[in-house]
């Protein structure tokens, strides 16, 4: 079952096109790899899809329903979270009021009685501080709960990024490079972390320039180069392409 | 060692619930200890400052500054001063019907000035109060630049007739009460927590459902409503108004509230910054044409070097902004000698 369709998406930036014509689809529960070289708009397309960016030209469907040009918190309240690049997080506030926060759209109770602090409401509250608590141990930041996010290590700034997503909720995660710079361990656990959120339910659409995380960690592949899909297909296939080693080679090794 | 969770959180409770009765029970017990009529005068603008200081701190909690907080304190002032000079209503209905009448202005104007977030957003604000000021003095009805005078007191309340400063004391207590128990009530909920995210990230906000605009707009919508409750109780507290009083000096002031008590305590940040701003230059004594500069050049040092704030600066000593510090006395020196040759 496809869970989000894009199709024929332009974006162009001045004289430079980000995204030509780029379609492809993302079942529901699979982990898809969008790889390509520096500059392939990667990024762009995450943008988006995430509605931080508008297309110029193509529309993106999510569950069958348009998503094109929303506004990126209505398309975060449809179930669609993503990981910045950059660790982006509420650093001046502890580990666990970052995740805390993140359950924001699924609160029922109506404002007027979050802020009455009506006993509904407050147990509503307490439901996602507990809630908060277990995603924070999923993710084996528990003991790390009252640091400031600006404290932690960088790894562990990873792993509440994604921590923060979870507690929306959300049916599409967009990981965008989670295990870049890391090590070789490190990247282990963050593979297996994301195995686990999959099966839990959770569609992983991810950006990542590590190769052999890539290969052992999707079921299938999306290649972009400089602005348009080169190549879909299984990791055995990718891997062996010609097309796919040029692109990232370029001509200078050729 | 460290206490187990739950037992350090009792502890933290009980000390804090003590420590609100002690403070109560302190504000409630203050004007009987207190014979001069000046001092009454000083606390209560004291209250005023907090009030508007507040107003100032919950935009800025949803990472909105907003250098015209004085804008809707006239608009409040104006608006119970007309109902109840010109419309006959009682001082006391007079204050929901100007709430409800700033409550939809603000919503209003907000609805166009929170679309900029950032420094246009502080420009705007700027000239906003700016414009209310210059509109409300060409308007003869409102009494142009002389403003309006014989402002009548609040009507009494049994034996509360606001014939001395003890009364309107205790008024803008309850005021001030009300709008911290308001205001804590939303800063300890899912709005306050949405206003942080906002603030701290606005696109990690965005990408957690959470809508930067609705939630800046509901900050613009509380605070301004608030800054028109202190409005009315200036307007009949001073029995008169002027437009001048409403200019862009108080937003500075109001703003300094804030900032010297610290920027991250939404609710005792202003108390302090408000008491100390209106006490100290009492006793020193400073003439009145000086407080504005002075006023200003304590607001940069406070920004350039105690970024945190009396209370940011006492929670953690090391917000002191030492490169600010070191880069003035790398400057003195340099100063210096020169001087000395020269």
């Amino acid at each position: 079952m496809v869970l989000l369709r894009i199709r024929n998406i332009t974006r162009v930036f001045g004289a430079l096109i980000a995204l030509r014509d780029v379609s492809f689809e993302v079942n529901r529960s699979e982990i898809l790899g969008l790889i390509g070289p520096n500059g392939a708009g990667k990024s762009t397309l995450f943008n988006v899809i995430s509605g931080f960016h508008r297309p110029d030209k193509g529309r993106i469907f999510f569950k069958d329903t348009e998503i094109t040009g929303l506004r990126v918190d209505r398309i975060a309240a449809m179930g669609i979270s993503r990981i910045f690049q950059e660790p982006t997080l509420f650093m001046q506030e502890t580990v666990f009021e970052n995740v805390f926060s993140g359950f924001h759209r699924h609160y029922r109770e109506p404002a007027w009685n979050a802020f009455l602090h009506t006993p509904a409401a407050n147990r509503e509250e307490a439901v996602s501080r507990k809630k908060a608590a277990e995603i924070l141990d999923f993710m084996d930041l528990g003991a790390m709960r009252d640091e400031l996010a600006a404290n932690l290590p960088h790894g562990h700034q990873r792993s509440l990024a994604i921590a923060i997503a979870l507690a929306c909720g959300p049916e599409l995660l967009l990981l965008d490079e989670p295990v870049t710079g890391m090590n070789p361990s490190e990247t282990e656990v963050m593979i297996e972390k994301i195995r686990q959120i999959r099966e839990r339910g959770v569609t992983v659409l991810i950006v990542e320039h590590d190769m052999r995380a890539v290969m052992s960690l999707c079921d299938r592949i999306v290649v972009l180069n400089l602005g348009e899909k080169l190549l879909e297909g299984p990791p055995d296939k990718i891997k062996n392409d010609q097309r796919v080693i040029e692109a990232y080679l370029g001509k200078q090794v050729i | 060692m460290k206490l187990p969770d739950s037992l350090a959180l009792v502890k933290a409770h009980r000390y804090k619930w003590i420590a609100i009765a002690i403070v109560l029970i302190a504000l409630t017990a203050l004007p009987l200890l207190i014979e001069n009529n000046y001092i009454k005068h000083l606390l209560i603008m004291a209250c005023v400052g907090t009030i508007l200081g507040m107003t100032f701190s919950m935009l800025f909690s949803a990472g909105l500054i907003t250098l015209g907080a004085a804008a809707f304190y006239a608009v409040g002032a104006y608006s119970s001063t007309i109902l109840v000079m010109n419309a006959g209503l009682s001082f006391w209905a007079a204050i929901p019907l100007t709430l409800i009448i700033t409550a939809v202005l603000a919503l209003g104007f907000g609805a166009v000035f929170v679309r900029n977030a950032g420094v246009a957003f502080v420009i705007i604000t700027l000239i906003f109060v700016q414009v209310v000021v210059l509109a409300v003095a060409q308007v003869e009805f409102l009494g142009g630049w002389g403003g309006i005078i014989g402002i009548p007191r609040p009507d009494p309340i049994g034996k509360v007739n606001f014939a001395t400063k003890t009364d309107y004391y205790y008024l803008i207590l309850a005021m001030l009460l009300l709008t911290i128990v308001v205001f804590n009530a939303l800063y300890s909920s899912r709005i306050g927590r949405a206003w942080r995210a906002i603030k701290l990230s606005p696109n990690l906000a965005g990408t957690l459902g959470i809508n930067p605009y609705r939630y800046r707009l509901l900050a613009f919508v509380v605070g301004s409503t608030t800054a028109s409750l202190a409005g009315c109780f200036y307007a009949h507290y001073s029995q008169s108004i002027t437009p001048g009083a409403f200019g862009g000096w108080l937003s500075i002031y109001v703003q300094l509230y804030a900032v010297l008590g610290g920027l991250e305590f939404y609710i005792l940040g202003p108390a302090i910054g408000a008491l100390v701003m209106t006490f100290v230059p009492e006793y020193l004594r400073i003439v009145k044409e000086w407080e504005p500069i002075i006023t200003g050049v304590l607001l940069l040092i406070v920004i350039l070097f105690f970024p945190g704030g009396i209370l940011g600066t006492i929670r953690s000593p090391q917000a002191l902004n030492m490169s600010n510090l070191q880069s003035l006395l790398k400057w003195l020196k340099v100063l210096l000698p020169h001087n000395k040759n020269g």
